[in-house]
């Protein structure tokens, strides 16, 4: 029951994990000292990497484009040079016909740099469509509380998959954004149980929002990263109305509720506890995923 | 008017109960009569006893007593274990406290230092959990005991669950003493699981409108222990566990000991270590120590109290801990303490602050702690006969003199040289020291534990071996070499630090084979507390605090 | 935000190292990273640069360092340091992290 946690690791540690051996080159490593003048004026340390290591690196022998943010710096927030970076890989991904791997870590735009954080976002997830347009597979993994919030809980939905562990997170406003808009009754943000319960991996693996739930380990996330590294598909008309036509439908089943274990009941979950124990596909296991 | 000191006893007893009258029905009270009654059974001067200690609080009669004011109840004598909650404050406020007897003021540390700043907190003394429950049977005995059980049958027999803790200590000196026993209970039934307190002990009984307050106190999150302390818990098991053969032993709450129990079966296990050390506990039921007790590192546990969500987990390893013939936990603070002080290879905790001589505290000038029960375990009994390998050898490395015990107990500090956000724990001199707490304490220094009695300093940088020191010179370089880059760490000399590492009184981690670079978190039998539950097949049941499924 | 550079007197490093520079730890409270580069020059002193973001602790700061180099035999090697209120012991840590990344490679 030991061993290295996949949510517990750095995102250097992260990617050396995954890649095969010696194959990561990284792209403005941290020597160039590429770093935020921004935070630099407003007396808050600066990074080396700005919060985001990117590069190419090959995972089974498949030469892939990766990139990791670092949730401990200013929560993996998106700022000029973390999204020119982001962007960048993407945009390279796409232009080399090359499979793009996101590793997130981060609560969404980087407030302190005004909106080139947003920008960032935005150009990126055009980034996402042209490589998804091109059948390039894009893949975004989430396995830590920090997750994908704000911009990037939006920019992760757009890859073609989503890989997440029961310790990821995953939503557009935060818990606590939550309860300070709709009160402590409709939700209460230190209750962790219910926040996981809402936004955490298992939870949206169930709903379909993630397309893998993985141990939280590195060998799982990459088995699952290499298994999904096949296929890609256009985003389409066709293919945003089915999804609204989806979202609509659970609304109607679960819109009502306030318990989500009504929801886990409902996608299938017959033990509750016991589900609330188990982790990746032994949890997978003890549910039918309606989808 | 009769007072407590010119009636005997007894007859003052019955008049006290006469007094409550028809607001009780036998022995049995109903809530909204609690202060009235109250008013009625305690008399001026009473030495009055509030059953509370770190964990379990007879909150509900506390809470009514300080609905009373000073007309009410003055002058009385305060005497309990542990000063938590806001109610035990109102009771200073208002002035109805001549002198106040205790052990340790945990949350309510920042309001007893203003208490003490205002003069209105007449502290006798600052005690250990054992001193004042002895001085219950010598010069505080209780008029009044106020306590907490978890069920009362109809004739008044208590059941007090997982959390005995302190109340036999309390009821016997109150009720062989013709003094009163007034119980809280979670609620009253037809048939108790097993009877802990005897009816003919207990005076009076309310069924308090909310469950007694039970504090979590023993629950560390994996999540939180940094690779740091994984190595300092490296370096303890290899340099004193292992080297001593420790067998019987308590861990303090902190973090520090939380990551050697975690490591015992994986590092531990690959030292070849299982069945050699750790076998015979004195500690509550630590969610931590699952890992090792299912993989059949430990004999047994004896508890001065329980914790919160153990109780089903327990229950099944009855093998390891002390249950009842019900099959639920059971512990006791005292016989606790009293098997720390005496029966046990080593005692090992932390501390806010470590001066060079070895003392340390918890005492700042802001927040009055005190004690609680580690000076109980953390000292040398001299008492003591019976040896164990590790006694006798901690023993021979002091070097005992013709009058002296040929053995030690291991009193072990491991801290960081560090507190959270750069606070030094060694300092030159301990702020407990200050002028203004030493005379609210009449000349008496709050000592956590005295340098005398620690054999061992564990800290990052390594261990200092203060038994083996041979003057106080020496100790006091031991300290600073180990004291990293704390203003104390930072005045040592490179030549003695060398010269005491030469003799093995210093020692770096890679003196006793342990890498810097090997020390993370990966080694841990589990690194979050859903990997406790799982350990135990589903039968912790951590505090919700806690719960992210 | 304090800032300070100097440099240690410490052995040259090996001749041959896995790689030019390595990275360990990272930016986050009470945390640091710090990064290591061989080439600097003279090749029998450490370079150090800190930047820390809790001023008052230049004395502990540059004894920490100051041990480092003359355990390791780091001559040679530039030492840049972003700190965001990391104790001794984990500026201690991360420089032998990294130090045995830039000799040894990654493990």
């Amino acid at each position: 029951m030991s061993g290295v946690l996949f949510h517990e690791q750095t995102a250097r540690q992260r990617i050396a994990s995954l890649a095969d051996a010696g194959s990561f080159v990284e792209l403005l490593p941290p020597p160039e000292r590429i770093t935020s003048p921004y935070l630099a004026q407003l007396g808050i340390p600066v990074s080396f990497d700005d919060g985001i290591v990117i590069g190419h690196a090959k995972i089974g022998g498949k030469k892939i484009y990766l990139a990791a943010q670092v949730g401990q710096f200013v929560g993996g927030a998106v700022g000029e040079i973390h999204g020119a970076k982001l962007t960048g890989l993407f945009k390279a991904a796409a232009r080399d016909k090359v499979p793009c791997v996101l590793i997130i870590e981060s609560g969404g735009v980087r407030l302190h740099e005004g909106s080139s954080g947003e920008i960032a976002i935005a150009e990126t997830m055009r980034a996402i469509f042209e490589c998804r347009a091109l059948k390039v597979p894009t893949i975004a993994v989430i396995a830590t509380d920090i997750g994908a919030y704000g911009g990037i809980g939006i920019l992760s939905t757009c890859c073609d998959y989503r890989i997440m562990t029961e310790h990821g997170r995953l939503g557009i406003s935060g818990p606590i954004v939550i309860e300070k808009w709709m009160g402590k009754k409709a939700y209460d943000s230190a209750n962790r149980a219910l926040v996981w319960k809402t936004s955490g991996g298992k939870t949206k693996y169930l709903l379909g929002d993630a397309d893998a739930l993985a141990h939280d380990s590195p060998e799982a996330v990459r088995d699952a990263i290499a298994r999904l590294l096949t296929k890609s598909s256009a985003v389409s008309l066709a293919s945003v109305k089915a999804r609204q036509k989806d979202l609509e439908k659970r609304l109607k089943k679960f819109g009502t509720t306030d318990d989500p274990d009504a929801v886990w009941k409902g996608m299938g979950v017959r033990d509750i506890g016991a589900a609330s124990l188990a982790s990746g596909p032994e949890f997978a296991a003890l549910a039918k995923r309606g989808k | 008017m009769i007072t407590a000191k010119t009636a005997l006893r007894r007859q003052n007893k019955a008049q006290r109960i006469e007094r409550v009258g028809k607001l009780a029905r036998g022995k049995f009270v109903s809530p909204d009569k609690v202060p009235e009654i109250l008013r009625r059974i305690i008399e001026p001067g009473d030495i009055l006893c509030l059953e509370g200690d770190n964990q379990k609080q007879a909150d509900f009669l506390a809470n009514q007593l300080a609905t009373l004011e000073n007309k009410d109840l003055r002058d009385i004598h305060l005497v309990m274990s542990c000063i938590t909650l806001p109610a035990h404050i109102e009771l200073f406020k208002k002035g109805m406290i001549k002198q106040v007897d205790f052990c340790y003021a945990g949350p309510q540390g920042g309001a007893v230092a203003d208490l003490v700043k205002a003069k209105k907190f007449p502290v006798g003394a600052i005690h250990t959990y054992n001193e004042l429950y002895a001085r219950y049977y010598i010069d505080l005995t209780p008029r009044v005991a106020l306590i907490a059980a978890a069920q009362a049958d109809r004739k008044g027999n208590l059941f007090l669950a997982a959390n005995t803790e302190e109340t036999p200590a309390i009821v016997e000196p109150t009720a062989f003493s013709d003094g009163i026993v007034f119980a809280q209970v979670n609620e009253i039934v037809d048939k108790l699981p097993r009877i802990d307190i005897p009816a003919d002990q207990v005076d009076l009984v309310v069924q308090a409108p909310y469950p007694m307050h039970l504090q979590a106190l023993f629950t560390r999150d994996p999540a939180a222990i940094t690779d740091v302390q994984v190595l300092m818990a490296m370096v303890a098991l290899r340099g004193i566990y292992e080297k001593y053969e420790v067998q019987s032993l308590n861990h303090g709450v902190g973090f520090n000991t939380a990551a050697i129990e975690l490591l015992l079966p994986t590092y531990g296990e690959r030292l070849g270590l299982k069945g050699k050390i750790c076998k015979y506990w004195m500690v509550n039921p630590l969610p931590t120590l699952i890992p090792a007790i299912e993989s059949g590192w430990v004999e047994s546990v004896f508890a001065v109290g329980g914790e919160v969500g153990m109780e089903r987990y327990t229950a099944a390893r009855s093998d390891v801990f002390f249950t009842g013939r019900d099959g639920s936990f059971h512990s006791n603070r005292a016989m606790g303490q009293l098997a720390g002080h005496y029966a046990i290879d080593m005692f090992i905790g932390a501390s806010l602050q470590i001066d060079i001589n070895g003392n340390s505290s918890t005492v700042s000038k802001n927040r009055i702690t005190g004690f609680g029960g580690a000076p109980n375990m953390g000292c040398q009994p001299t008492g003591r006969r019976h040896p164990t390998k590790a006694w006798l050898k901690a023993g021979a490395e002091a070097n005992p003199g013709p009058g002296s015990p040929p053995g030690r107990k291991l009193v072990v500090q491991m801290v960081e040289t560090f507190q959270a956000g750069r606070v030094p724990t060694f300092v030159e001199e301990l702020d407990a020291t200050d002028p203004s707490i030493r005379k609210a304490l009449h000349g008496v220094t709050p000592v956590m534990i005295y340098g005398d009695d620690v054999t061992h300093v564990v800290t990052e940088e390594g261990i200092a071996n203060l038994a083996a020191c041979r003057s106080i010179a020496e100790r006091q370089a031991a300290i600073r070499a180990v004291a990293g880059y704390t203003p104390v760490g930072l005045k040592r000399k490179k030549r003695e630090t060398e010269d005491l590492r030469a003799r093995g009184i210093v020692q770096l981690p890679e003196d006793v084979g342990v890498r810097p670079s090997e020390a993370s978190r990966s080694l841990l039998a589990t690194q979050d507390i859903k990997g406790l539950v799982r350990w135990s097949n589903g039968l912790y049941d951590p505090p919700s605090q806690f719960v992210d499924w | 935000m304090e800032k300070f550079a100097k440099a240690f007197p410490s052995k040259p490093l090996p001749s041959k190292t896995a790689k030019p520079w390595a990275l360990a730890g990272v930016v986050g409270s009470g945390n640091l990273e710090v990064l290591v580069e061989r080439g600097g020059r003279p090749t029998d002193t450490m370079q150090c640069h800190v930047e820390t973001s809790i001023p008052g602790y230049k004395a502990s700061w540059l004894a920490a360092l100051a041990d480092f180099a003359h355990h390791y035999p780091a001559g040679g090697t530039k030492v840049t340091i972003n700190d965001q209120g990391a104790p001794p012991v984990l500026v201690n840590l991360r420089l032998r992290q990294a130090y045995d990344h830039l000799t040894k490679g990654d493990k």
